[in-house]
C-alpha cells in the first residue's frame, strides 16, 4: 500500500466537454426574434401616436388661427364699411380727417389680409385673392364715389351705396363664409386621413402582433420539447450515473477481497510450503551438523554456512507471510494482532506504539478483524513515513451497537483537505464496505488522529 | 531411567519428521503419536496421555494454543512444549496463559528441543534463548522510550529468589522447601513480587523471568 497524491497521476481524469446543441442556439435566437418584434411594435405604436397628437395639434392651431384672422378681417371691413358712410354723410370740414381715417382703415385691412396664416392651398389662395378683389373693387367705389364734387355726392351717395355697395359688401360677406366653411372642410378632411392613418396602425400592429405571438407559441412549444428532452436525458443518465457508481462500489470491493484472498493464499502458501521445506531443512541439517561434528571439522563449517543461509532465507519468508497475512489474527485473535503490530512498529520505527486493546470484541466475523487490522495496520504506517511523530496510540471502543477504532499520533500532521493519499481511500474502501465512517483529522503541526466507527456486525454473522 | 513419552503435533509432515528423528535420536525420550492438527491432538493426547505434547502454534481446525488449553485442562500432567515461528510477546504469553511449558522458536527447534522436552517433563519452563532476547529487547526499548525505572532493582534479594523459582516452574511448596521457609512466607513474597512488577499471573511473571534472562 503506498501512498500517493492523485493530481501527480498520469492518468488523471479531465473534464469532459458536452456535446453542443443545435436546438439550444435556435431557441435562443427564436426568443430574441420574439423580442425584437414586440420592441419593434411598441415603438412604432408609441411613435404613431405622438405624430397623430402633433398633426391633430397643427390642424386645431391653423382652424383657430384662421377663424381668428378671418374675423379680424370681418371687423375691419365693418368698421370701414361704417367709416364710408359716416363719411358720405358728413360735411366738408371734416373731410380730411375722415380721409386719413379712411386711409388707415384701408391700410388695417390690407394688413389683415397679410396676416392671413401664409400656409395655404390653391383653393385658399383663391378664395382669399376673390376677398381681396372685392373688396378693391369697393375701396375703388368709394373712393369714385370721395373724389366727386360734393353736391352730386350727396344726391348719388345714396343711390350708389344702396346700388353698388351693397351687392360688393353681401359679396365679401359670401366669400368670407365660404371660406369658413372651406376650413371647417379641411378639419373634417384631416380628421377623415388621420382616421385612415389609425386603421392602417391598426392593421400592422396586428400583423405584428400576429407574428409575435406565432414566434412565441413555436418558441414555448420548442421550450417544452427541449426541456423535456433534457429531463429525459437527466433521468436517464442519473439512473447510469447510480448503477455505474453501485457497480464501482462492488467493484472495489470485489477488488479488496480479491486483495485479501490473494494474500492470504500467497501467506499460506509462502508459510505452508516454503516456510515449513526450509524448516525442515533446518532440522535436517542440525542433525547432520550433530552426527559430523566430531569427525568433519571442515564439513561442519560449511554446513554452519548453510545453515546460516537457511535461517535468513527462513526469517524473510517468515516476515513476507506475516506482512501478508498476519497468521496471529488467525492464531491469537484480534487484541493479539494489533498488540502485536504496536511492538513491531516500536521495534523498527522511531515511534513508540501504546495499544489499548482491552475493549476489542473477539467474536467479530473475520471481514471486520481484517478491517480493524488493516486500518490500524496503514494509519501506523502512514505515522511511520510522513509524521516524525515519536508516540501513537491505537485505542478499540465499543461505545453502544458500533466499534470505533481510533489512531492518533503526536506528529507533523497534514492538511486532510488537500491530500489524501491512496491509503486513506484503502482505508475508506474497507470501512464504507462494512458500512462505518471513517474520518482524517490532522492539522499541520497538530498530529494525526484517524477514527474509523463500525456498526455492530449483525448477529450470527460471526465466524470467530 | 524412566522414558518420556512424547505426542507431536504438526501440520506439515516434513517438520514432523525432522522432530521424530531428533526425538528418537534421544534415548530417554520416545514418539508415542504423530497428530496432523489441533483437533487431532486433544483426541490423541486423551487417549495416549502422553507425558508431553510438542505442539505447532499455527495449525488448521484448531490453533495450537487452543488444543493447549483444551490438553491442559484435560491433562494437567500432561506437559506442552509450544514450537512457534513467532519470537513476540503476544505469541509467548498466550502460550503460558493457555498452559505451556516451554516456548520454542522453529528455526532453533532442533538443538534444543530435547532438553526443552526434559525440562517440560520434570515440570520446568524452557525458552529458546532468542526468545528471552527479543523480549528483553522490547523490554529495554519501552523503559528507554518511556522513561520509565526498571522494576526489578525494586526486589529485595530474597524476592529475586522467589521470583527465579516460581518462574522455573516450582510450586509455593518446593520453593518452601528449597528456602527453608513457610508456604505462608513464600506466598507473601510472591504477592509482593506480582505487586511491584505489577504482574498479573504466573504467565505474565513467567514472560518477565524470561524476558530478564533470569530463566530460559
Amino acid at each position: 500500500m503506498t501512498t500517493l497524491n492523485q493530481s501527480a497521476d498520469a492518468g488523471a481524469w479531465r473534464e469532459p466537454t458536452p456535446p453542443s446543441s443545435k436546438l439550444r442556439w435556435l431557441l435562443l435566437s427564436v426568443s430574441a426574434l420574439l423580442l425584437a418584434i414586440l420592441l419593434l411594435c411598441g415603438a412604432l405604436a408609441v411613435r404613431f401616436l405622438a405624430q397623430i397628437h402633433s398633426q391633430e395639434l397643427a390642424v386645431t392651431r391653423a382652424l383657430a388661427e384662421r377663424t381668428h384672422a378671418l374675423s379680424g378681417l370681418w371687423l375691419s371691413i365693418q368698421s370701414y364699411n361704417q367709416a364710408v358712410q359716416q363719411f358720405v354723410a358728413q360735411t366738408a370740414a371734416d373731410r380730411e380727417a375722415a380721409r386719413r381715417h379712411l386711409d388707415q382703415l384701408t391700410l388695417e385691412i390690407d394688413s389683415d389680409f397679410d396676416n392671413y396664416p401664409t400656409v395655404r392651398d390653391s383653393e385658399e389662395d383663391a378664395l382669399l385673392a376673390g376677398m381681396r378683389r372685392l373688396f378693391s373693387q369697393q375701396r375703388t367705389l368709394y373712393i369714385t364715389i370721395l373724389e366727386s364734387p360734393q353736391a352730386e355726392r350727396r344726391r348719388e351717395a345714396e343711390t350708389m351705396l344702396a346700388q353698388r355697395l351693397g351687392p360688393v359688401q353681401k359679396q365679401i360677406l359670401d366669400w368670407s363664409g365660404k371660406l369658413q366653411a372651406w376650413n371647417g372642410e379641411r378639419v373634417q378632411q384631416a380628421d377623415h386621413a388621420m382616421a385612415a392613418d389609425f386603421t392602417n396602425l391598426q392593421g400592422s400592429l396586428s400583423r405584428v402582433l400576429a407574428i409575435g405571438f406565432g414566434s412565441g407559441l413555436l418558441l414555448v412549444v420548442g421550450s417544452m420539447a427541449y426541456i423535456a428532452r433534457l429531463d429525459r436525458q437527466t433521468r436517464a443518465r442519473y439512473v447510469e450515473l447510480a448503477r455505474s457508481q453501485h457497480a464501482l462500489q462492488q467493484l472495489s470491493a470485489r477488488l479488496v477481497d480479491a486483495q485479501e484472498t490473494e494474500r492470504r493464499a500467497i501467506s499460506r502458501e509462502l508459510h505452508d510450503e516454503v516456510g515449513q521445506a526450509l524448516g525442515a531443512l533446518l532440522v535436517d541439517i542440525g542433525r547432520l551438523s550433530t552426527v559430523l561434528s566430531s569427525d568433519h571439522p571442515e564439513v561442519k563449517a560449511q554446513l554452519d554456512n548453510v545453515k546460516a543461509v537457511a535461517e535468513r532465507t527462513f526469517q524473510s519468508v517468515r516476515n513476507m507471510a506475516l506482512l501478508l497475512r498476519p497468521s496471529m489474527l488467525d492464531d491469537l485473535g484480534l487484541a493479539a494482532a494489533l498488540e502485536w503490530q504496536g511492538r513491531e512498529v516500536s521495534r523498527r520505527s522511531e515511534i513508540e506504539v501504546s495499544v489499548e486493546s482491552e475493549d476489542v470484541p473477539e467474536d467479530l466475523p473475520d471481514e471486520y478483524k481484517i478491517c480493524i487490522y488493516r486500518l490500524v495496520q496503514e494509519a501506523l504506517n502512514n505515522a511511520v513515513r510522513h509524521s516524525g511523530a515519536a508516540n501513537a496510540r491505537v485505542v478499540v471502543e465499543r461505545p453502544g451497537k458500533s466499534i470505533v477504532v481510533r489512531v492518533t499520533d503526536d506528529g507533523r500532521g497534514f492538511d486532510p483537505a488537500r491530500s489524501r493519499g491512496m491509503g486513506i481511500l484503502g482505508m475508506e474502501e474497507r470501512v464504507k464496505r462494512l458500512g462505518g465512517t471513517l474520518r482524517v483529522e490532522s492539522q499541520p503541526g497538530k498530529g494525526t488522529t484517524v477514527t474509523a466507527e463500525l456498526p455492530y456486525p449483525p448477529e450470527g454473522g460471526t465466524n470467530a | 531411567m524412566k522414558t518420556i513419552r512424547v505426542l507431536l503435533a504438526d501440520d506439515h509432515t516434513l517438520i514432523r519428521a525432522g522432530l521424530r528423528m531428533v526425538v528418537d535420536a534421544e534415548e530417554d525420550l520416545t514418539v508415542v503419536g504423530e497428530a496432523n492438527d489441533g483437533r487431532e491432538a486433544v483426541a490423541m493426547a486423551e487417549k495416549l496421555k502422553p507425558d508431553v505434547v510438542v505442539m505447532d502454534i499455527g495449525m488448521p481446525s484448531l490453533n495450537g494454543i487452543e488444543a493447549a488449553r483444551q490438553i491442559h485442562a484435560a491433562l494437567p500432567d500432561t506437559q506442552i512444549v509450544m514450537l512457534s515461528m513467532h519470537s513476540d510477546e503476544g505469541y509467548v504469553l498466550r502460550a503460558l496463559k493457555a498452559g505451556a511449558k516451554a516456548y520454542l522458536l522453529k528455526d532453533s527447534a532442533e538443538a534444543d528441543l530435547a532438553r526443552a522436552i526434559r525440562a517440560a517433563a520434570a515440570g520446568k519452563s524452557f525458552f529458546s534463548p532468542a526468545v528471552g532476547q527479543v523480549l528483553l529487547q522490547d523490554y529495554m526499548r519501552t523503559l528507554r522510550r518511556t522513561g520509565a525505572e526498571d522494576s526489578y532493582e525494586l526486589l529485595s534479594p530474597r524476592e529475586r529468589e522467589i521470583l527465579q523459582l516460581v518462574a522455573e516452574g516450582k510450586s509455593s511448596k518446593e520453593v518452601a522447601n528449597l528456602l527453608s521457609l513457610s508456604v505462608y512466607t513464600v506466598e507473601t513474597h510472591r504477592a509482593r513480587v506480582m505487586q511491584k512488577l505489577n504482574l498479573r499471573g504466573i504467565p505474565e511473571l513467567i514472560l518477565y523471568a524470561v524476558r530478564k534472562g533470569i530463566i530460559s
